[in-house]
């Protein structure tokens, strides 16, 4: 099957809800912006080796999780569409926050701000949670849009909870897998 | 993923190359107008929009014969017992009901899904089906009843008092010369190359608009 439509080659691309908005539309980018955080989670997982399948499995859940939020940013509230659609909840978060926890407990405390980097794995949970953060730019960005609207979209609030905790996620495991494979954590001297 | 096990119970030509197979429902098996099925066999997987409830105990879809074809020739030749397996279905290509009125475009056997609409219920709409033949305009009678205007599309097309809404060209063609500017919703399926040129034709023409749409290549 081809997968070009070319049905966007003068820079429109339509929403699950049926319109067609500009490429540069905020819905467009925000969903956009959080394929790309997910294609940054791939190259994570890929340079994970084996006796990581534990975090191997994490980052195919958080894989999951960005899809699911992606098909929520794709539909303007309102949208038939979206009542088929499971929006983020308290359960994906949750779930963070036990991660979190868990690689944080093991960690030495941290006194001074830490460069992004250290193995390769760690660096790509660095660039994981940096383009995590611009997700949840354009995601408030999208909120802004909205407020007022007389459609309200309960989902968006969701989903950035979601992205607070996931770039929290994409930290302490940078430091844990620094500290798992030897790699000291470069500090900032200002 | 849930699985099914459905069992063939009849076949009908609706064209020298384009037949609508039936299988029993099987338990469990819920499905919304416009959604569609993906046949396993072999290792091949193939999507296929069903039809419509017309009998509830059944499903149904509308196949073209490729000569030559993977998994086509198979079911054209299945008898009534024969077994398939299929998933869930699935698609998020279904009737939104708004205060628009819906503009169904269709090429071949991407009608489909506009037969599952009618026979849901949707009325009050507009409806091009782009066929090089007569022949082809499947369900036609049933379609031209539930749609405010139904207008056949082809180029090789007599003038006939059956058809007062047929136009002589694509698709594409005769949504200039008949829709008048104002809001719609426009659901097209079938040829991508259909879909290309009618989602050009509304950025240009009915800006604000709403596409959905349903391809096979």
């Amino acid at each position: 099957m081809k997968i070009y439509t070319q049905t966007g080659d003068k820079g429109k691309t339509g929403l699950l809800s049926g319109e067609r908005v500009f490429k540069s539309h905020v819905r467009i980018r925000a969903y956009g912006e959080a394929d790309e955080l997910n294609a940054a989670v791939g190259a994570l997982a890929a340079t994970l080796s084996g006796g990581q399948d534990q975090i191997k499995m994490q980052l195919v859940r958080v894989q999951s999780d960005l899809f699911q939020a992606g098909a929520w940013l794709s539909a303007t509230p309102g949208d038939e569409t979206l009542q088929r659609l499971t929006p983020l909840g308290q359960e994906q978060w949750r779930r963070l926050e036990g991660w979190i926890d868990h690689f944080n407990d093991q960690l030495p405390e941290l006194r001074t701000f830490i460069l992004p980097g250290g193995s390769p794995a760690a660096a790509w949970a660095h660039m994981a949670r940096t383009i995590c953060r611009r997700v949840e730019r354009v995601v408030v960005e999208l909120a802004h849009t909205q407020a007022g609207q007389p459609l309200p979209d309960n989902g968006l609030a969701d989903i950035l909870i979601y992205l607070n905790r996931l770039s929290d996620y994409f930290f302490v495991l940078a430091r844990h897998l620094n500290h798992s494979a030897g790699v000291s954590e470069a500090a900032w001297k200002g | 993923m849930t699985h099914y096990s459905v069992t063939v119970t009849s076949l009908s030509w609706l064209t020298r190359n384009t037949f609508e197979i039936r299988f029993n429902r099987p338990a469990g098996f819920e499905y919304r107008p416009g959604q569609k099925i993906t046949f396993e066999d072999g290792g091949i997987t193939r999507d296929y929009t069903l039809l419509g409830p017309e009998h509830r105990s059944e499903l149904a879809v509308c196949v073209r014969h490729v000569a030559g074809g993977r998994f086509s020739p198979k079911l054209a030749a299945a008898q009534p017992g024969d077994r398939y397996r299929i998933g869930a279905a699935h698609g998020y290509f279904f009737f939104k009901s708004t205060d628009r009125r819906a503009v169904f475009v269709a090429t071949g056997t991407g009608i489909a899904p506009f037969v599952a609409f009618a026979r849901q219920g949707v009325r009050n709409f507009d409806l091009l089906h782009g066929v090089h033949t007569e022949t082809q305009l499947y369900y036609a009678d049933e379609l031209a009843a539930a749609a405010r205007r139904y207008m056949p599309c082809l180029g090789d097309f007599p003038d006939s008092p059956r058809w007062p809404l047929s136009f002589d060209g694509r698709v594409d063609g005769c949504l200039a010369q008949h829709l008048a500017p104002g809001a719609y919703d426009f659901y097209l399926c079938g040829r991508n190359e259909m879909i290309r040129d009618v989602t050009a034709f509304v950025d240009q023409r009915f800006k604000g608009g709403r596409v959905f749409t349903e391809a096979f290549f």
